[in-house]
C-alpha cells in the first residue's frame, strides 16, 4: 500500500512541470494560433540561465525570477521577429519553430557547452509522511504550480484582459474594430507563455539535470497535454497533465516499464478520437490571426 | 636597372620556390574522424575529437611519421554526422573518396560504424570504432580479407569481458561495504538498442558471481525516474546497478537516494571526477566505473598525464570524457604499423601489423593487443565512493574473464 500511495505522490510531481509546460502551449497554440514546437528549447533555456545563475552565487529562487524575464524576453524577440511573419500561413511559423529549436540547441552548446547541467538541490530536504517519501523540492513544484494555473485561469476567464484576449480569438476583425489591439494580445499571449516555459525550465532543473536535448523530449508531452484538455483551455492542461502524469507514475510502477511513454501517448489517442476538442474542449487551433 | 630588378624578382621567385619546397618535404598522412559534434550524441562524439587531436598534435610535434624514408605529418579530416546516420554515410562517402583518407576514426554508435564501414572497406581504408556491439558482426568471414570488416577494428573490449571485469570490480569493492554479502541486484538500463546489447551480458555477469539478476528497462528519453525507483523500492534489491547511460544514471541516481531504494548502488559511466564535481554524497555505498578508465581517479600517472593535456586542450569535463581514451591510442598503433609497412598504400600489410602488434598504451598497463577478430581487450576501472563523502575513492581494476560466462554467447 505505502508503495502504491508512494507511486501517486510520484504521479503529482511528473504532472506538475508537464502542466506547465502544457499551459504555455495551450495558450501559446490554442490562443495564439502559432504552433512554437521551440518551446520545450525556450524552457531548456530556462533551466540552462537558472543553472548559470546558480553556479554565478545566486539564489535558486533569483534565479529563477531571472529565467522567467529572460525566456519571457527571448519570447518576446521570437514573436515580433519571426512568428508575427507567419501568423497568416500557421503551417510556415511551424517549420520556422523547428529550425529555432535547433538553432538554441547549438546556442546553448556553444555559450554553454554540451555537457548535462544541473544544480544542488535548493531545499534538499525529504519528508517522511506515513512511510511515503515526500522530496520537498517537488512539493514546492506542485504548490508553484497550482499558483501559476490560478492565476493563469483566472486571469483569462475573469480579468478585463482576460475577456479582450478571448473575444480576439473569437472575431478578430470584430474584436480590432472594438479598439483591442490583437496583435498585441497575440505577442502578449506569446510572452506570458515563453514566461512560463522559464519558470518550468528553472523548477525542472531543480528536480532534474537538463541537456540542451532536454526540450525536444518534454516537448512532446507538453503538446499531448494542451490536446487532451482542449486546445487554448487552462483547466484542460491541467486535467491533461494530472492524466498524463497517473498514466505514467501507475504504468511505470505496475505495467511494462519500458513502455511508459508508450501508454502515456495510447491515452492521448484515444482521447482524441473519442474527444477531438480535448476533453474540456477548446479552440481550434492555429488559424489566420487578422 | 631593368636587369637589377629583373635579377631581384628571380632571386626572390627561386627562394619562394625553395622555402616551398623545403615546406613539403613533410608529406600529408590524411586521417578522417566522423564523430556527433551536434545532435543528442554530441558528449561522446566531441571525446574522439578531442583524442584524435590530442594525438595528432603529440605525433606531429614529435617529428611525424617515418615511412619509407619520407617523413608524414597528420592532417585530420573532422566531419561532424550531427548524430544522424545519413549523414554519417555522406561524410565517410566525402573522406573516401574525394579526399582520399587513409584511415578514419569513429563512429561513437554500433549503426553509424557499420555504415561506413561499408564504405571503408570497399576502399581499403581502415577504420577505429569504439563500440562493443561490433563484437555482433566481428566474426571469422567478416574480417577474413575480402571481408567487409577485414580494415574495421573495435578500440572497445568484447562486452562479455567488459561486463566480466566491471561486475567482479563491483562486487569486490561494494561487498565489504555493506552489513551482509549481496545476493539481490537489479540491473536499471535505458530500453534502447546499445543498452538491450550491453545489459544482456552484464546480467549474465553478475549471475557468473552469483547474483540473483532482475532486469528493469526504462525508455531512453526518461528525466523523472521516481516511479520506476518506486517500483524497484518494491523489489527489495541489494544492489541496484544504473547501466550504460552516464547521462541517465546522473539523472536518476539523485532520485534513488532520496526515495532510499536500495542499500547500495553502482554507477557504470560515471566518473569519480563528475561524482565530486556535482557533489553528490551517499550514506549507502556507491561504486562507480568509466568507460573504461576515469579522469577524477586516474589509476595510474600515463592516465593522470594524459587526461592533464586532454583537458589542457580545451575538451570538456563530461561523464563521457574518459570514452576518448577508446580512440587515443590508435593513433600510435596505426603510425606504428605504417612504420613498420613502409608504404601508406599497403593496407593489407597495415591490417597484419596491427594484428600482430603489442602496444603500450594509455588505456591499459598490459600491452594492447587486437584479437583475430580485430579485437582489443582491456580491463575497465571501478571505484568506490567511501560513504557520506563526495571525494574519497578507492579504485580496482578487475582483468576481464578468460572466456565468455555460461549462457553469454560471446561476440
Amino acid at each position: 500500500m505505502q508503495i502504491f500511495i508512494q507511486q501517486l505522490v510520484n504521479s503529482l510531481s511528473v504532472a506538475s512541470v508537464t502542466i506547465l509546460i502544457g499551459i504555455g502551449i495551450t495558450l501559446i497554440f490554442g490562443l495564439a494560433g502559432i504552433v512554437n514546437f521551440a518551446h520545450g528549447e525556450f524552457l531548456m533555456v530556462g533551466g540552462m540561465i537558472t543553472w548559470f545563475l546558480v553556479n554565478s552565487g545566486v539564489n535558486f529562487f533569483v534565479a529563477l525570477a531571472g529565467a522567467m524575464i529572460f525566456v519571457g524576453a527571448l519570447g518576446f524577440v521570437a514573436e515580433r521577429g519571426l512568428f508575427r511573419f507567419t501568423l497568416d500561413r500557421p503551417m510556415n511559423g511551424f517549420i520556422m519553430s523547428i529550425g529555432l529549436s535547433v538553432i538554441l540547441q547549438h546556442l546553448v552548446i556553444r555559450v554553454f557547452n554540451e555537457v548535462q547541467k544541473t544544480i544542488p538541490d535548493p531545499v534538499g530536504k525529504v519528508w517522511l509522511i506515513g512511510g511515503v517519501d515526500v522530496i520537498a523540492m517537488r512539493a514546492i513544484v506542485v504548490g508553484l504550480t497550482a499558483v501559476v494555473v490560478a492565476i493563469t485561469y483566472f486571469g483569462i476567464s475573469r480579468s478585463r484582459y482576460g475577456m479582450a484576449l478571448r473575444a480576439s480569438i473569437a472575431d478578430p476583425d470584430t474584436a480590432a474594430l472594438m479598439g483591442i489591439p490583437v496583435r498585441r494580445y497575440v505577442t502578449g499571449v506569446f510572452v506570458y507563455g515563453s514566461v512560463l516555459a522559464g519558470l518550468g525550465g528553472a523548477l525542472m532543473i531543480a528536480l532534474f539535470p537538463i541537456t540542451p536535448f532536454t526540450g525536444s523530449v518534454v516537448i512532446i508531452r507538453g503538446f499531448a497535454v494542451s490536446l487532451i484538455g482542449g486546445l487554448g483551455n487552462v483547466g484542460g492542461a491541467v486535467v491533461g497533465g494530472l492524466i498524463l502524469g497517473l498514466v505514467d507514475g501507475l504504468s511505470a510502477g505496475y505495467g511494462l516499464p519500458e513502455w511508459t511513454d508508450a501508454y502515456a501517448l495510447v491515452v492521448m489517442i484515444v482521447i482524441l478520437i473519442v474527444r477531438p476538442q480535448g476533453l474540456l474542449g477548446g479552440t481550434l487551433g492555429p488559424r489566420a490571426t487578422g | 636597372m631593368r636587369n637589377l630588378i629583373w635579377s631581384a624578382t628571380l632571386a626572390t621567385g627561386a627562394l619562394v620556390a625553395l622555402s616551398t619546397h623545403l615546406v613539403r618535404a613533410d608529406e600529408e598522412l590524411k586521417i578522417g574522424v566522423v564523430a556527433a559534434e551536434s545532435g543528442s550524441f554530441v558528449s561522446a562524439g566531441n571525446t574522439i575529437v578531442a583524442a584524435a587531436n590530442l594525438a595528432t598534435k603529440q605525433i606531429n610535434e614529435a617529428g611525424g611519421i617515418k615511412i619509407g624514408g619520407k617523413t608524414y605529418k597528420i592532417k585530420l579530416y573532422i566531419r561532424d554526422n550531427r548524430t544522424d546516420v545519413n549523414v554519417t554515410i555522406a561524410a565517410a562517402r566525402e573522406l573516401v573518396d574525394d579526399i582520399g583518407v587513409k584511415a578514419i576514426w569513429g563512429t561513437e554508435t554500433h549503426d553509424f560504424s557499420v555504415s561506413m564501414a561499408k564504405i571503408t572497406a570497399a576502399a581499403k581504408v581502415l577504420q577505429f570504432s569504439g563500440n562493443s556491439s561490433l563484437g555482433a558482426v566481428l566474426d571469422d568471414k567478416s574480417v577474413a580479407p575480402g571481408g567487409w570488416l577485414h580494415y574495421t577494428f573495435q578500440t572497445e573490449p568484447q562486452e562479455w569481458q567488459r561486463s566480466g571485469s566491471t561486475a567482479k570490480g563491483v562486487l569486490t569493492l561494494l561487498t565489504p561495504l555493506m552489513p551482509h554479502p549481496p545476493k539481490h541486484s537489479i540491473v536499471f538500463v535505458g530500453n534502447d538498442a546499445t543498452g538491450q546489447y550491453l545489459s544482456s551480458h552484464y546480467v549474465k555477469a553478475l549471475e557468473a558471481e552469483g547474483q540473483q539478476v532482475d532486469l528493469v528497462k526504462y525508455p531512453p528519453d526518461t528525466t523523472d525516474f521516481s516511479p520506476l525507483l518506486t517500483r524497484i523500492k518494491g523489489m527489495n534489491p541489494d544492489i541496484v546497478h544504473f547501466w550504460y547511460n552516464g547521462d541517465s544514471t546522473l539523472t536518476a541516481f539523485p532520485q534513488a537516494l532520496k526515495l532510499d531504494v536500495a542499500p547500495a548502488y553502482f554507477l557504470f559511466g560515471v566518473d569519480p571526477g563528475i561524482y565530486q564535481e556535482r557533489q553528490l554524497k551517499s550514506d549507502k555505498p556507491v561504486a562507480l566505473s568509466c568507460v573504461p578508465v576515469c579522469w577524477g581517479a586516474a589509476p595510474n600517472p600515463a592516465v593522470q598525464d594524459y587526461f592533464k593535456k586532454y583537458f589542457e586542450l580545451g575538451a570538456a569535463k563530461g561523464p563521457q570524457s574518459s570514452v576518448s581514451l577508446l580512440y587515443y591510442d590508435y593513433f600510435f598503433m596505426y603510425a606504428k604499423a605504417l612504420e613498420e609497412v613502409g608504404s601508406l598504400d599497403n593496407p593489407d600489410a597495415v591490417v597484419d601489423a596491427i594484428l600482430k602488434m603489442k602496444y603500450q598504451g594509455v588505456v591499459s598497463p598490459v600491452p594492447l593487443t587486437f584479437n583475430p577478430h580485430h579485437q582489443v581487450t582491456f580491463a575497465t576501472e571501478v571505484s568506490a565512493v567511501q560513504p557520506g563523502t563526495s571525494d574519497q575513492f578507492k579504485a580496482a581494476v578487475e582483468q576481464p574473464p578468460a572466456a565468455p560466462p555460461p549462457g553469454d554467447p560471446g561476440g
